[in-house]
């Protein structure tokens, strides 16, 4: 064997390998040709992808790169992946209401945007989103997006030929209109099952998760801190008319999400509406439908709440702070918001986003005035304070025992509520 | 040439590695002798060579070793030492707390739960995929037309990433619009709550597996069948054995040690399984109720959810254990089937026992 050879081979081999090595370092986030790359991570249906294309043409210098992850789930795992690891972070992350006294607890991951001039801009928002997205040192990691006022969507053409009022505004007032209780809703609901033999609505859970976000203090007492579950009889007793009304098959016994062909079967007839749920559930029909027979009447069981909303956050680690934080403030501004509404239907958290969208109509809805019934559904909404495993409990705790109602494997409102309790002690006591 | 160890020609075949390796131990101390006489006048280039000869081996293999160092040994060990403190996944390091968090895993009900799913779903995926990729191996093995095709068509579902397979299954077996739940309904059967009741979860998803990696493993068996020398055939044949004696009596022995190999990298991807039951219900971690939630999961669920990081480490390293454990029942079972092999010797050990019984039965 020719010796020398081989020691070129294993010197040339050396420094392969050795480039490999370094090789994986030179990759990175960086600016050619004086363009500046920005990453945006947002979740669900957010309307935000137009609002990208413009603010690219207006600022030629900069360059959107955009993830959007299915849910709202996935983004907090994603999120809290990232901020362990210390990197990985996009430049602009939006934070869901849910986890966002998580991310809080952290705060020192996302920048104080106090330092890029949203106090300038702070009497834009409503003053509760503001609070929610300022920590308890004063700083705010959060420029406020959305907020989630809710109406109830129906399916008129199915209350038509149930017997029931099918117009807007006579299904609001059949509901109860201003004093409409969810006694009423589940007794509409029995009516409804009775008349056309079939269910009332999907699944149970947004109509709870609606009534948690109703009560002056949720899952949490209001110091964030302290469990308000074990005990709480207002949250016990409305598990048990749930328990009732899924007895009396009202419901599905569908999955939360993704419910699309059971949707245009007319399976069901009702749907919990969140401003934000609007676009999720037009995203289960094609682009463009009208006559899907949907409509969203200006009425919320038990009195005005907010259900979730978004923030979007500027993460320490990027290398572009000041025009990511420029972006970010872009996006939450009122035009950008009106214009994310008219898309996906979340709707503004800022007074003048409210006013540009007052006139909105919504096609697929039977040109509901959507605009309209949101600014009267966020009326009197009061922020209620989350804690830190709120979403988690949402998920883990009544998520389960909802997906075993609808199954009708559980059919007593106290077998439900012990093993909501089992499963709190496993997961937080 | 050295004459033939004089034990070589003493041993059955089986001895050979055992008499070659004696060889070449007494063939090394000529070399060394030769090495020491020599030394002095060694130019550079031969002391180059030399070094060469010596270390080189080592700087080829080293790429291996040193990245797995970085991304096998290091992990594991800063696992164990994130196992033994409270550790929060945003916050960070906590106190020092032992072994408290193994002590709390291996209380959690979630955690049994979880390792009872992965345990059943491996069994539903691992035995299934076992037998037909061997009945499988067994028929590409035979003198077929368009061979390649059908040993490519085997080793398809391979290519399609986990992702894609779970997403695709997923719909397959949606218990509302699936085509399962037309098939069913269509034979007039009670619809099966596919991602809600436990057994049929881990079925959807065993099938998942098996649909990913029964062809692969044909393939490696295909290979191993293929090296087994065609004359010990044929004189099978001409012995009498017929197709199913000979496969069972030559074809299955003599691919035994690749049957253990493949049984042993199922059992660790079996007990690893994450990405199959994660997407089955993107939006749970295995279920609404932990109905096909395994181990993994688990891990994922405290790790990332809960942001329990040292619990969740320490479910690292109680499945790293498992798995070693695993992996030492299949070696024991390994030897087991192997000294069944020489039952001969066993009986010609006993002949003497029973002959003397019966010489006093005689008596």
């Amino acid at each position: 064997m020719n010796s020398r050879r081989a020691t070129t081979a294993t010197i040339a081999g050396a420094a392969i390998f050795a480039m490999a090595l370094t090789g994986c370092s030179a990759s990175g986030g960086g600016s050619d040709d004086g363009k500046i790359t920005l990453s945006v991570t947002t979740f669900g249906t957010m309307g935000v992808d137009a609002n990208y294309e413009k603010y690219m043409e207006e600022n030629p210098n900069i360059v959107i790169e955009a993830t959007n992850l299915e849910g709202g789930g996935a983004a907090r795992d994603d999120a809290y992946a990232k901020i362990a690891a210390g990197t990985g972070l996009s430049d602009v992350v939006a934070i869901e209401e849910g986890w966002l006294s998580t991310i809080q607890e952290v705060s020192g991951s996302f920048v104080d945007l106090r330092d890029y001039g949203i106090e300038d801009v702070k009497s834009d928002w409503l003053d509760w989103k503001y609070e929610q997205g300022t920590d308890a040192d004063g700083r705010v990691i959060g420029a406020g997006l959305d907020i989630g006022p809710q109406g109830i969507c129906y399916r008129g053409d199915l209350f038509e030929t149930a017997g029931l009022p099918s117009e807007r505004s006579e299904v609001a007032e059949y509901f109860g209109g201003e004093d409409a209780s969810w006694d009423r809703f589940f007794e509409v609901g029995n009516e409804y099952v009775e008349a056309s033999g079939k269910a009332f609505y999907h699944s149970p859970r947004f109509f709870w998760n609606s009534f948690v976000n109703q009560q002056a203090e949720g899952y949490y007492k209001a110091d964030g801190e302290t469990l308000n579950i074990e005990g709480n009889s207002a949250l016990k007793n409305q598990l048990a008319m749930i328990v009732d009304a899924e007895t009396a098959g009202l419901g599905a016994g569908l999955p939360g999400w993704d419910v699309g062909p059971q949707a245009k079967a007319g399976d069901f007839a009702t749907y919990m509406c969140p401003s934000w749920m609007l676009g999720i559930v037009q995203g289960y029909y094609d682009e463009g439908t009208t006559d899907s027979g949907w409509d969203f009447a200006d009425v919320l069981p038990g009195g005005a709440a907010n259900w979730g909303g978004a923030f979007l956050g500027v993460a320490e680690s990027s290398e572009h702070k000041e025009e990511a934080a420029a972006l970010a403030l872009w996006l939450a501004a009122p035009e950008q918001q009106a214009a994310a509404f008219e898309v996906a239907g979340p709707f503004p958290s800022t007074v003048e986003g409210q006013a540009l969208v007052a006139d909105s109509t919504n096609a697929f809805f039977n040109n509901a005035p959507v605009g309209e019934i949101f600014s009267a559904r966020s009326e009197g909404v009061i922020a209620q304070v989350k804690g830190p495993e709120d979403s988690n409990i949402q998920d883990n705790v009544f998520g389960p025992v909802f997906d075993r109602i609808g199954q009708g494997e559980i059919t007593d409102g106290d077998t439900a509520w012990d093993e909501a309790m089992e499963l709190l002690n496993q997961m937080v006591g | 040439m050295r004459p033939w160890p004089p034990v070589a020609t003493l041993t059955p075949l089986t001895r050979i590695g055992r008499s070659m390796s004696s060889t070449s131990t007494t063939s090394t101390t000529p070399t060394q002798r030769d090495t020491a006489k020599s030394r002095s006048a060694l130019t550079f280039r031969q002391k180059l060579s030399n070094f060469d000869y010596k270390v080189s081996p080592f700087l080829y293999i080293a790429p291996f070793f040193i990245l797995f160092a970085l991304i096998g040994i290091f992990p594991i060990v800063y696992t164990l030492n994130v196992s033994l403190y409270d550790w929060h996944l945003l916050k960070g390091q906590g106190d020092f707390v032992g072994l408290a968090n193994y002590q709390s895993v291996l209380s959690d009900p979630f955690f049994w739960n979880a390792f009872g799913n992965t345990v059943s779903i491996f069994l539903l995926s691992a035995l299934p995929q076992l037998v037909f990729a061997t009945v499988i191996a067994a028929l590409l093995d035979q003198t077929l037309r368009g061979k390649t095709f059908w040993r490519m068509s085997i080793l398809l579902p391979y290519i399609v990433a986990p992702v894609a397979v779970a997403v695709i299954f997923a719909q397959i077996f949606n218990q509302y619009t699936g085509p399962v739940a037309g098939l069913l309904d269509l034979f007039g059967l009670d619809p099966i709550r596919w991602a809600f009741d436990v057994l049929p979860s881990h079925i959807a998803i065993a099938s998942m597996v098996n649909w990913r990696w029964t062809g692969y493993n044909a393939l490696i068996l295909l290979a191993a069948m293929q090296a087994i020398p065609r004359d010990v055939y044929e004189s099978a044949a001409l012995d009498g054995a017929n197709k199913i004696r000979r496969f069972w009596s030559i074809t299955i022995p003599m691919i035994r040690p690749t049957l253990i190999f493949v049984v042993i990298t199922a059992t660790i991807g079996g007990l690893q399984i994450f990405t199959e039951p994660k997407l089955f219900d993107g939006r749970t971690n295995g279920g609404g109720s932990r109905q096909f939630q395994t181990i993994v999961l688990y891990l994922y669920e405290l790790a990332f959810p809960r942001r329990d990081f040292g619990r969740a480490a320490a479910t690292a390293w109680i499945l790293f254990i498992i798995i070693i454990l695993a992996g030492l029942i299949n070696y024991a079972i390994t030897r087991a089937i192997r000294t069944n092999d020489v039952k001969p010797v066993k009986v010609s050990k006993q002949r003497p026992y029973v002959t003397t019984t019966y010489n006093g039965g005689r008596k």
